[in-house]
């Protein structure tokens, strides 16, 4: 490892060095430091000089080890932009330094006739996939890309979903039907070519099998298609191809409410429930002014660390069962069972309950539920043993997972992994420690860390973090604050039910609110948040209406899985399998 | 009671025909018709159905096959707590020539669609479909671009379950309601014995099955209390 762990100290605010240093370096190059809310100096950058910039930002004094997110925003439509660069589309760089735990945004403004940018494949290896769908979504180019192709969306779709004059509705065209041809078609577009992804079909006396893992696959946890190229059972390389999950998120998130796209976070990562909720609302919050009470924090973070659990305990089953084991399932949906009558009783549903609000959680806390959560604190500890011995101990497990699959965190970093696989090589940085939000400050609990970043240590530490989930919710049980449910603020959505027949004021607020939603005023905010499968966060920009002018995810897997190809190179079927147990991803979280 | 007689028309299909190919008709049960000719013919072909009909419905083989959310509350339903060998549907197969019906649980996107197409015509007949989730059944809350509105544009489905997710306990109901309707099929008893058409018998709606009992329900409980 050659990441020094960050320490929170270095989280400081204050004119920021890196900033002074590129105005130094690159003087007018560096067109604008935009405000925002976002946390970060967002700075505008001539596009002749990006990959300078970049290649300075990367270098070891400024070590920014990772592209943490690339995407773009059509700006053709958004009204308030007085001060900003012209620009009819913006891509942005979101760059993330580790040891020194800060970021910055790079935004290049581009013109609508001379969409291209140059490729920053060679600088950041993981800048592939994002700038593909920029591609995708946007239709800006990359030159010097190594295949840039469609990767979201179906190769025999036209036009480009995220550009403001693409429509977003399903209905807004003929309603859908597939006919023997369009379905010859559509298997033919989806045939593998090696040439064009520059493999070759044979060598020597040998001739490569290509064999495609999915679209569905027991092992590819859901919509995920990889394509082998095999000699025997070793995996010369392989191809992910992704997109079968692609619900549009974030167009979505163009045409709802502020108020009426949280259940759509449910759904990013859907074993995550109410944890995909709070970066959303986190970074509403900041764009409304609104401080949460200390009950309503406390209550987000017993519920995200609830949903921490059921979330991880799937991953076990499902990685042990990739593995050839099939009891631990059963025994891991039995504490999920047990997780949901908690989670039920105070959410009122299981997976998505859509529960966090606009400046607080839906309801108070249910009469009675301190005996709920105590139920399941005395449950999970014996069992968590259990999968341990059972499990992590037996030699099969051990011998199939341990030094498979393996990077090191230089790597990892490179890569863009985040969360408990990045911890997994013995770095240190989990958010909730490092950029602690919503009150983890507070409590008092360990980050687990890996040793080798293999599968086995994967699997390890996801036990040991439900133990300080554990921990974390014993800590909101024993001092759960009093007070309020909701902030007392305008912008808090719904407002509170109480005060809403006390005159017509309220009232109409309160009508206003919940119809039209909240109105927010023109800026750009970010929350980011350790999430289940590592980093998630949402990157909003409001330009003063009821909805989002654009809202960017970013999410965990997306990285994960690009990451496959270099880590199986010259590695086994089985280990390949093993390592997909491993990654715990959800293709929802990928493809959004 | 009702049938909707479908006819495999696989061989006449053109280019331009849309999926499901098959060409569906609404006629009366064909037994009934049988015994206006034969009355002990027509006795033996009913026991013979309802025979045959009751070692299909409770040995259904799922296909392991899953799309989104929806996916974990159906595994949940294979996993302890809902066990769902009590339906004799637990022999789960990861491919879909040794499955006996189809659980469209998730959002049915547009980039997927042939891919179901094609798995779909890989299942061996007799073969049915459950759409599981408000995605499936309609596209749910996805009007957008990249999602199909409802996984029987394209595909015959038997029973729908609503839900975003419906319930572990929902996807039970949902089989057995597959269940009651394999029990009043037609299907041919040899492939020389009778006509060879799949007669599936209409089922009532529970919607209406059960208006008249949910409209009694005046008082909900408030989330106040566990
Ligand atoms: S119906 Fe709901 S839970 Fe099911 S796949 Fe669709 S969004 Fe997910």
């Amino acid at each position: 490892m050659s990441v020094a762990t960050p320490s929170p100290d270095t989280l400081k605010t204050g004119p920021d060095s890196t900033v002074e240093a590129l105005r130094q370096r690159f003087e007018e190059k560096i067109v604008l430091e935009q405000a925002t809310l976002t946390g970060w100096p967002v700075l505008w950058v001539a596009r002749d000089t990006l990959t300078e910039v970049l290649a300075f930002l990367r270098d070891k004094s400024q070590a920014f080890e990772m592209l943490y997110d690339l995407s773009a925003i059509d700006e053709r439509l958004r009204s308030h932009r007085r001060g900003l660069p012209v620009s009819d589309f913006t891509v942005f760089y979101h760059l993330l330094s580790v040891s020194r735990n800060r970021d910055i945004i790079l935004k290049v403004a581009l013109s609508e006739d001379d969409l291209a940018l140059p490729s920053i494949v060679p600088l950041y290896p993981n800048a592939n996939w994002y700038e593909r769908e920029v591609w995708d979504m946007f239709g800006i180019t990359f030159q010097g890309h190594p295949h840039l192709s469609r990767i979201l969306m179906p190769p025999t779709w036209h036009g480009h979903p995220l550009r403001k004059d693409h429509h977003a509705r399903a209905t807004e065209f003929d309603p859908y039907t597939l006919t023997v041809e369009g379905q010859d078609r559509e298997q033919q577009a989806l045939k593998f070519d090696p040439e064009a992804w520059g493999m070759r079909r044979r060598h020597d006396d040998s001739e490569f099998m290509f064999l495609n893992l999915g679209p569905n696959h027991p092992s590819a946890h859901g919509a995920f298609r990889l394509v082998l190229q095999l000699d025997g059972e070793e995996i010369i390389d392989c191809v992910p191809d992704i997109g079968y999950h692609h619900r549009g998120a974030e167009k979505m998130a163009e045409r709802q409410s502020w108020h009426s796209f949280i259940p759509y976070t449910d759904r990013i990562d859907y074993t995550g429930g109410v944890m995909n909720n709070l970066p959303y609302v986190l970074a509403v919050e900041k764009l409304a002014g609104i401080t949460v009470t200390k009950r309503a924090e406390t209550i987000r973070v017993m519920m995200a660390e609830m949903f921490r659990i059921t979330s991880h305990l799937l991953f076990l089953g499902t990685y042990l069962q990739d593995l050839g084991a099939m009891t631990p399932v059963f025994f891991t949906f039995t504490d999920r069972q047990k997780g949901y009558e908690v989670i039920e009783a105070i959410t009122g549903f299981r997976m998505h309950p859509a529960w966090y609000r606009i400046g607080g959680v839906a309801h108070d806390l249910p009469k009675g539920w301190e005996k709920l959560v105590k139920g399941f604190l005395d449950w999970m500890p014996k069992r968590l043993r259990e999968y341990e011995r059972a499990m992590m101990e037996n030699a099969i497990v051990r011998e199939r997972t341990r030094h498979i699959a393996a990077h090191d965190t230089t790597e990892a970093l490179a890569w863009g992994i985040t969360g408990p696989n990045l911890r997994a090589t013995g770095l240190d940085f989990d958010l909730r420690k490092q950029r602690p939000y919503s009150g983890y400050e507070n409590f008092d609990f360990e980050i687990p860390i890996g040793h080798n970043g293999d599968a086995f240590d994967r699997g390890q530490i996801r036990i040991e973090e439900m133990r300080q989930s554990l921990r974390i919710i014993q800590q909101c049980l024993d001092h759960m604050p009093a007070g309020d449910y909701k902030a007392d603020h305008p912008l808090t959505t719904p407002p509170p039910r109480e005060r809403m027949l006390q005159h017509i004021e309220t009232l109409i607020t309160h009508f206003l609110q919940v119809s039209w939603g909240p109105v927010l005023k023109p800026n750009e905010s970010m929350q980011m948040i350790e999430a289940t499968k590592g980093i998630n966060s949402y990157y909003l920009t409001s330009d003063g209406n009821t909805m989002s002018y654009r809202t960017r995810i970013r999410t965990p897997s997306f990285p994960h899985l690009q990451h496959i190809p270099a880590l199986m190179r010259g590695g086994f079927v089985p280990d390949l399998i093993a390592h997909l147990g491993s990654i715990d991803f959800v293709m929802a979280d990928v493809d959004r | 009671m009702a049938y909707t007689l479908t006819r495999a028309t696989d061989a006449i299909a053109t280019e331009d025909s849309r999926y499901p190919l098959n060409e569906q008709r609404r006629v009366e049960d064909p037994v009934k018709q049988q015994i206006h000719r034969n009355v002990f013919t027509g006795k033996l072909e009913e026991v013979l159905h309802s025979a045959v009909n009751w070692g299909r419905k409770n040995s259904l083989w799922p296909y392991n096959f899953g799309l989104s959310c929806c996916y974990v509350e159906m595994t949940t339903a294979f996993t302890a707590p809902h066990d769902i060998a009590r339906f004799g549907a637990e022999v789960i197969r990861a491919s879909p020539r040794q499955a006996d019906f189809m659980v469209i649980a998730g959002t049915c996107f547009l980039k997927m669609a042939p891919v179901i197409q094609q798995l779909y015509d890989q299942m061996l007949e007799p073969k049915w479909v459950i759409s599981m989730g408000s995605c499936a059944n309609s596209g749910g809350m996805y009007d957008i671009y990249s999602v199909v509105q409802g996984v029987d544009k394209f595909l015959p489905v038997d029973v729908y379950i609503p839900g975003c997710p419906p319930r572990p306990e929902a996807f039970l109901h949902g089989l057995q309601l597959l269940q009651d309707s394999i029990q009043e099929e037609r299907r041919p008893l040899s492939w020389v014995v009778g006509d060879q058409g799949v007669y599936r018998a209409e089922m009532p709606s529970q919607r209406e099955k059960h208006r008249e009992q949910r409209i009694q329900a005046t008082e909900l409980r408030t989330p106040d209390s566990i």
